[in-house]
């Protein structure tokens, strides 16, 4: 058995079995949903971070590329009690160790959960190591060169070049995606629904996007601090009032940046597929899928933006509307994947609002 | 929003008795949503007919009814009560079937009562198949292909098109009743023909076969606003094929992918909208070919179900309260979360654990029953465990049947076994392991899907390591995290139990306990709901104040819901004492497992090294065995030698009853007859034994609970063929008991509570059929309705002086019988009994409450006179032959009954009626009563065969039977005997003709000479009664059934 460890910013360390791949550093962030792992793997959105599954069984049911929410491995560890591993051809396992994802189980993860909910989510890293001092050691260095990076993390995901695809609607409308990190099934449902489908690296500028003559703009889902996302919220802020606007996850604290709200870091913020969701749009309570480090402050929010949605766990806000500007916004995924979809509805809405 | 203000009084409908496929999990549905509904302040009026249950405590609602749950008894509650209100979701399939014959009969509609989160358009949507496949089809969802046949020729022409094997499934039953897989035409002709009859309304759906598709259920959760939640998904280990009650389980799902999973959800969701499900929950079951992901929805509750008890507990979402307060108006998000106490009740609980359940079987209590699984449900009872992974939750569920803790015991492989689903199964599968099959071997006899068979797979090779390496600390952490109990790592490496629990201690390697806080560790959780593991740091945390209670395990024939009674109350008893209280136990269905009833609730296995880490933990002022039967007490000693106090009364005073020779020398003391009895190993020696004593005998291997193997022997003949038949358990270690028969002694139950210098008689229930039948099976009544006053009082008497003598402090019951007005004393157990509930229920007696104080040291509150009760009290019991199609019904030393029901009259006549109407027996008013006599019971039946031409039946009879009636002028019709030609008596029977049979029989030859008779008149649902004094009983019954006059009183 091959030594493996989770060692924390603070020198606090997780030991268990290495299943493999490479030592890496990321924040270290859990997740509650059961099911999902190839979904949440390859969603930007967890770019540079390392996933503690909290339900304990995970790559029960081996791999499927059909259902990969981007072209690539996007965390930077993968943390579980125990991994199915055993002779089989396709599995979670021998996947990741293709990507070179380190992979630790057999690792005390109700206790990393709690660690991670009491004392928020900090820089840590996955070593492969004999003892616990030389993990320390290893994870020092990952932690720190890991910290040089870029902090625009929207721009080291998105691509890079437009991309555009036919829509599957032919009478329906056209629409600018503007990428930060956006995941497949965005796409897919824009797809259904559009007749052209445009999607925009995340530094575009407003006049790109003016010229593609889309009827409505959605702003992806995306890794990282809204803050620190450059270009963005300037184009954003051009766009409002020019056409309707829907935002998802990254798409909706950049919203409420450019509309002249502020954004938080939540403690250990909501990663899941079971969190309820007030919906005043649609008149519905229903379950969402969540992922996400920041949320917006309601409080700073100008007297035009009014909180849609609310977030029934802690009463954070999970979405918001502004009239006067055609754009409106949720801090979930209604595009799921992992996840309950009654939130589709969302899309529904939206492209009802753009004729 | 909030409650609806017009609901001011609830009535709320019980399950009944427990039988097979609806059982105690219905008292712990209908026991939270009655507290539920007493804490919003409204009215609540509880009716159910089983007095074992925890619900009909008077102070579980406003008013508690103790009445049959039939309409003429409902209506009479309802004119006497007037709720405005019903909810019928909650008492299982019993309720809602009542539910709706009440509005169809315009009961509801005549007292203004409106059904709440549902109506009868919805319950027939969801229940009736062909309307069900029709709404499947406009939500884009799939049925299996079936046909809805109501005539045998249809049956048979429409099989063709399904091609076998074809699944029978009859409309409307309970459990699946009259279900099954038809492998062949000729098969499936016997199954139509059965299952025809066993439907209310004489259909039966023949579907296509999903054998081997994979299965699963979602329980959902719906308030009115739309908010939908699931609160549990569970997967099936066996694949389709067998009854969800008999599958071992597993929840969460674990092999479906996120897509899969959620397109099931979808479908839920829109059927369970379309079907118009307005509020609470319901459960889907879904069906999933293992290679193409095709799916079928295999059938719906629009209730709280088996399962909601089972997702309850694996989850920390009390299903059956949310489904009551969202009943009365509450939205989801308007309830807190009460494991949380910061989060709403509109969400999915995540789990970060996984939960197995196995159900346990009894089919050694019924001779000739086959274990063979199949859609009909046969199991009797369940145990859930929860681990970190799969394998320790699987094994801990193992450890929890109580079957000797040694895991996946090592069996005798065979192929079928692992083809054919059958209750030991998952045995098999280990030992095709051991025995080198590969897995997709094992995969292609069971169908059951590989991550499964890895799981086991990798169990095995555990053992293998166990057995071969060194025990370090490494592998012995490991092979704790698989679930392998200490029993188990010392048969392995042939050592003691002892030595491996001392070296876990000295290594360290000791479990701790989790907390099931619905939300997988994202919010701070308050509520002490645990489980053990050993995938974590262990932690002490001595609770101050702590007394532990030890249940009574799953279910099994004997051993029941009674024992939760007595837990439950106990718990409670302690606590008003002042004492904090952790309930140990490993049935789910129960209310002692209910995270509210405790102070703090341990999952956990009932074996001696799981206990033991419990109390460890808690460091406990003592722990109580005296209300978890057999199983509690059995582990006793173990907990002393390591120094835990019991309470109540004394490891001593349990070896005294358990010893026969230190018992028997106590008697004589007090001047007390036992029935002889002496031990025989061999044939020879027995026959000895058996002639000195005198015939009739009664027979039984040395050690059992509920009369296993005990029959009455009463020849020479006859003794030989029980050794042959119990061969594999008599020998020179074990050998058989041989007791003098007490033939037509009257028995009586005392449970009696003792203190350190007070003794209270809780009552006297004398039973209605004579020896020779297990106390479990008769019927019983209180105040006793044939004991002479002084024998009455003598009996209490002498039972107070002998639990003096045996320095009983708490609960002692007691089996007596009495004679030729001489009383024998035939066992005595210092424990709470099966009796207990009853009891306490017929003459208000708090009998659990004292035995608290008993074993505290405290003197009783007040006097209690159980005489004083007003109401005659009668136990009525219901029998699970319908679901052995091989078994026979005729009553005997080993006990069968899967329930009971109390009636309550102004007089024993009442009282029976109600016992006998409660437990289903229909009390034909007019027609032939077919009688077949033993020849003991001929002259004595005489009067009863006069009264019965006297009330205008007419009697037809074997040729022995009629000829005596004959000589005795009362008119008979004879009937040739099956072995005499056709038409028969069976004939007979099968063609209706006959309203009731009298049966009684004794002797092996004669017994099975008679089977047929009784076994068609299970098949036909006609009353049979196989003892002269229940025959007696059921005709004073009738009588007063034809007065049509009775009343109903709440408790």
């Amino acid at each position: 058995m091959n030594k493996g460890f989770l060692v924390l910013e603070n020198g606090a360390f997780f030991e268990g079995e290495w299943l493999g791949g490479k030592g890496r550093a990321g924040e270290v962030v859990f997740n509650t949903s059961h099911t999902g792992y190839e979904e949440m793997a390859t969603d930007p959105s967890y770019f540079s971070q390392i996933i503690v599954a909290a339900a304990p069984m995970q790559g029960n049911y081996g791999v499927d590329a059909a259902v990969w929410e981007s072209s690539k491995i996007h965390i930077h560890g993968f943390i579980a009690l125990e991994i199915q591993n055993t002779a089989r051809e396709n599995t979670w396992i021998k996947t990741l160790q293709k990507h070179e994802v380190p992979i630790l189980h057999r690792v005390d993860t109700r206790k990393l959960v709690l660690k991670l909910r009491s004392a928020g989510t900090p820089w840590g890293a996955l070593v492969q190591a004999e003892s616990a001092e030389e993990a320390q050691v290893l994870a020092a260095k990952l932690i720190a060169k890991n910290k040089e990076v870029e902090l625009d993390w929207a721009y080291l995901v998105s691509r890079k070049a437009v991309e555009y695809r036919d829509g599957d609607n032919s009478s329906g409308p056209r629409i600018a995606i503007l990428d930060f990190g956006c995941k497949e099934n965005i796409i897919r449902e824009t797809v259904k629904r559009a007749s052209k489908v445009g999607i925009f690296p995340s530094r575009t500028s407003s006049r790109e996007i003016r010229e593609f003559e889309p009827h409505g703009v959605i702003l992806a889902n995306g890794p990282g601090d809204p803050k620190e996302v450059k270009v963005a919220v300037g184009t954003i802020k051009e766009l409002l009032g020019w056409k309707p606007i829907f935002g998802i996850c990254m798409g909706h604290q950049l919203l409420s940046l450019a509309l002249g709200g502020d954004t938080y870091k939540l403690r250990f913020g909501h990663r899941g597929t079971n969190h309820p969701v007030d919906d005043k749009l649609v008149g519905q309570i229903y379950m969402t899928s969540q992922n996400h480090g920041y949320a917006v402050d309601a409080k700073s929010l100008p007297p035009d933006v009014e909180v849609t949605h609310i977030n029934l766990y802690d009463n954070t806000v999970a979405g918001i509307q502004c009239k006067a500007k055609k754009c409106f916004s949720v801090q979930y995924h209604p595009e799921n994947c992992p996840g309950p979809r009654e939130a589709t509805i969302l899309f529904d809405y939206f492209f009802k609002s753009l004729t | 929003m909030g409650k609806d203000p017009s609901i001011k009084k609830v009535l709320i409908l019980g399950s009944g008795p427990i039988v097979i496929g609806q059982a105690c999990e219905f008292d712990y549905s209908g026991t939270q949503a009655c507290k539920a509904l007493m804490k919003e302040g409204l009215e609540v009026i509880l009716v159910n007919s089983n007095p074992a249950t925890i619900m009909t405590d008077p102070e579980i609602a406003t008013r508690v009814y103790i009445e049959p749950l039939k309409l003429p008894f409902i209506e009479k509650i309802i004119e006497k009560e007037r709720p405005d209100s019903l909810i019928p979701t909650l008492g299982g399939q019993t309720a809602l079937n009542i539910s709706l014959q009440l509005h169809k009969a315009g009961i509801l509609d005549k007292y203004n009562v409106r059904m709440l989160g549902t109506s009868s358009e919805i319950i027939e949507r969801a229940e009736d198949r062909e309307k069900f496949k029709k709404i499947l089809g406009e939500v884009g969802a799939r049925a299996p292909k079936s046909y809805m046949v109501r005539a045998f020729e249809e049956g048979v022409a429409k099989s063709s098109d399904l091609g076998f094997p074809i699944i029978l499934r009859p409309n409307y039953t309970l459990g699946g009743s009259g279900g099954g897989i038809a492998y062949s035409l000729e098969e499936f002709q016997a199954m139509l023909l059965y299952g025809l009859n066993e439907s209310p309304t004489s259909e039966v759906l023949i579907e296509q076969s999903i054998l081997g598709w994979k299965e699963f259920e979602l329980e959902v959760m719906r308030d009115k606003t739309g908010t939908f939640v699931i609160v549990c998904s569970i997967e099936n280990l066996d694949p389709c094929g067998i009854h969800t009650g008999d599958s071992i389980t597993v929840a969460p799902q674990q092999t479906l992918t996120d897509k899969q999973y959620q397109d099931m959800r979808d479908e839920a969701r829109k059927i369970v909208e379309k079907i118009g499900i307005e509020t609470g929950g319901a459960n889907v079951q879904f069906a999933v070919h293992p290679e193409t992901g095709e799916r079928v929805v295999i059938e719906m509750n629009p209730r709280v179900s088996r399962s909601s008890a089972l997702a309850s507990k694996a989850t920390g979402f009390p299903i059956a309260k949310i489904a009551a307060l969202v009943a009365i108006g509450y939205r989801l998000d308007e309830i807190k979360n009460d494991i949380t106490k910061s989060t709403p009740c509109s969400y999915e609980p995540a789990l970060d654990y996984v939960v197995t359940k196995i159900p346990r079987f009894a089919f050694e209590k019924f001779i000739g029953a086959k274990d063979v699984l199949n859609t009909q449900m046969k199991s009797v009872g369940e145990v859930m465990a929860i681990g970190r992974t799969f394998k320790e939750s699987f094994m801990k569920a193992i450890h929890s049947l109580e079957r000797g803790g040694t895991g996946l015991r090592e069996v005798k492989y065979s192929d079928q076994k692992i083809a054919y689903p059958n209750g030991e199964r998952i045995f098999y599968l280990a030992q095709a392991f051991r025995e080198g099959k590969t897995l997709q071997e094992v995969y292609d006899l069971s169908h059951i899907d590989f991550w499964f068979l890895e799981q086991i797979y990798d169990l095995v090779q555990m053992e293998d390591q166990i057995r071969t390496s060194d025990l370090t600390e490494t592998l012995l952490r490991s092979a704790k995290r698989n679930g392998f109990s200490d029993v188990q790592i010392a048969n392995l490496r042939g050592t003691e139990e002892t030595s491996v629990r001392l070296l876990r201690k000295k290594l360290n390697v000791r479990p701790s306990f989790l907390q099931v806080d619905t939300c997988a560790g994202e919010f701070q959780s308050e509520t002490p709901y645990f489980y053990s593991t050993y995938w974590s740091v262990p932690e002490t945390r001595p609770s101050s104040n702590i007394v532990a209670v030890i249940g009574s395990g799953p279910n099994r024939i004997g051993q029941g819901i009674e024992f939760d009674y007595g837990c439950v109350r106990g718990v409670r008893a302690f606590q008003k004492e002042g004492f904090r209280v952790a309930m140990i136990n490993s049935n789910p269905e129960t209310v002692s497992t209910d995270y509210d009833t405790s102070n703090e609730l341990y999952f956990e296995p009932l074996t001696h090294e799981y206990v033991l880490e419990v109390l460890d933990r808690i460091q406990p002022k003592g722990f109580c065995p005296q209300w978890g039967g057999q199983t509690s007490i059995g582990l006793s000693e173990g907990l002393i030698k390591e120094g835990y106090k019991i309470l109540g009364s004394s490891m001593d005073t349990i070896d005294l009853a358990e010893d026969r020779g230190r018992f028997t020398q106590i008697c004589r003391e007090l001047q007390l007859r036992v029935p002889l009895s002496k031990m025989a190993t061999t044939l020879e020696s027995a026959y000895g034994v058996a002639n000195e004593i005198g015939y009739p005998v009664l027979c039984r291997p040395n050690y059992v609970i509920g009369g296993l193997r005990m029959e009455v022997v009463e020849s020479d003949e006859d003794l030989e063929g029980y050794f042959k038949r119990n061969a594999a358990f008599i020998s020179e270690k074990s050998p058989i008991q041989i007791d003098e028969f007490l033939d037509s002694a009257l028995e009586v139950d005392v449970d009696l509570v003792c203190g350190k210098n007070w003794s209270i008689v809780g009552g006297v229930v004398e039973h209605i059929e004579a020896a020779g039948v297990h106390s479990g099976d008769s019927m019983g009544v209180i105040p006793p309705q044939r004991l002479r006053d002084e024998t009455c009082e003598k009996i209490e008497s002498v039972s107070k002086a002998l639990a003096e003598k045996m320095n009983v402090l708490g609960h002692i019951n007691l089996q007596l019988a009495v004679k030729d007005d001489e009383i024998y004393v035939l066992e005595a157990n210092p424990r709470s009994s099966r009796s207990v509930p009853f009891v306490a229920k017929a003459t208000a007696i708090p009998i659990v409450d004292l035995a608290v104080k008993a074993m505290l040291g405290n003197a009783p509150d007040k006097v209690y006179n159980w005489k004083s009760a007003k109401k005659v009290s009668v136990k009525g019991v219901v029998f699970p032959f319908n679901k052995f199609p091989e078994a026979d019904s005729i009553l005997g030393p080993e006990m069968k009954s899967t329930g009971e029901t109390m009636g309550r009259g102004d007089d024993y006549a009442e009282a029976l009626q109600k016992a006998f109407v409660a437990s289903n027996v229909r009390l034909p008013m007019s027609g032939e009563v077919f009688l077949s006599l033993r020849d003991k019971d001929k002259k004595p039946m005489l009067k009863m065969a006069k009264e019965l031409i006297q009330m205008g039946y007419t009697l037809s009879a074997t040729r022995g039977t009629a000829q005596f009636l004959g000589d005795h002028d009362l008119p008979c019709v004879i009937v040739r005997k099956v072995y005499e030609g056709r038409p028969h008596t069976v004939d007979r029977i099968r063609t209706g003709k006959v309203s009731f049979v009298i049966n009684t029989t004794s002797g092996r030859k004669a017994i099975l000479d008679s089977f047929d008779i009784r076994r068609s008149c299970i098949d036909y649902s006609i009353p049979c009664v196989t003892e002269s004094d229940t025959a007696e009983a059921l005709l004073i019954a009738i009588r007063k059934a034809r007065t049509e006059k009775f009343s109903v009183e709440a408790l």
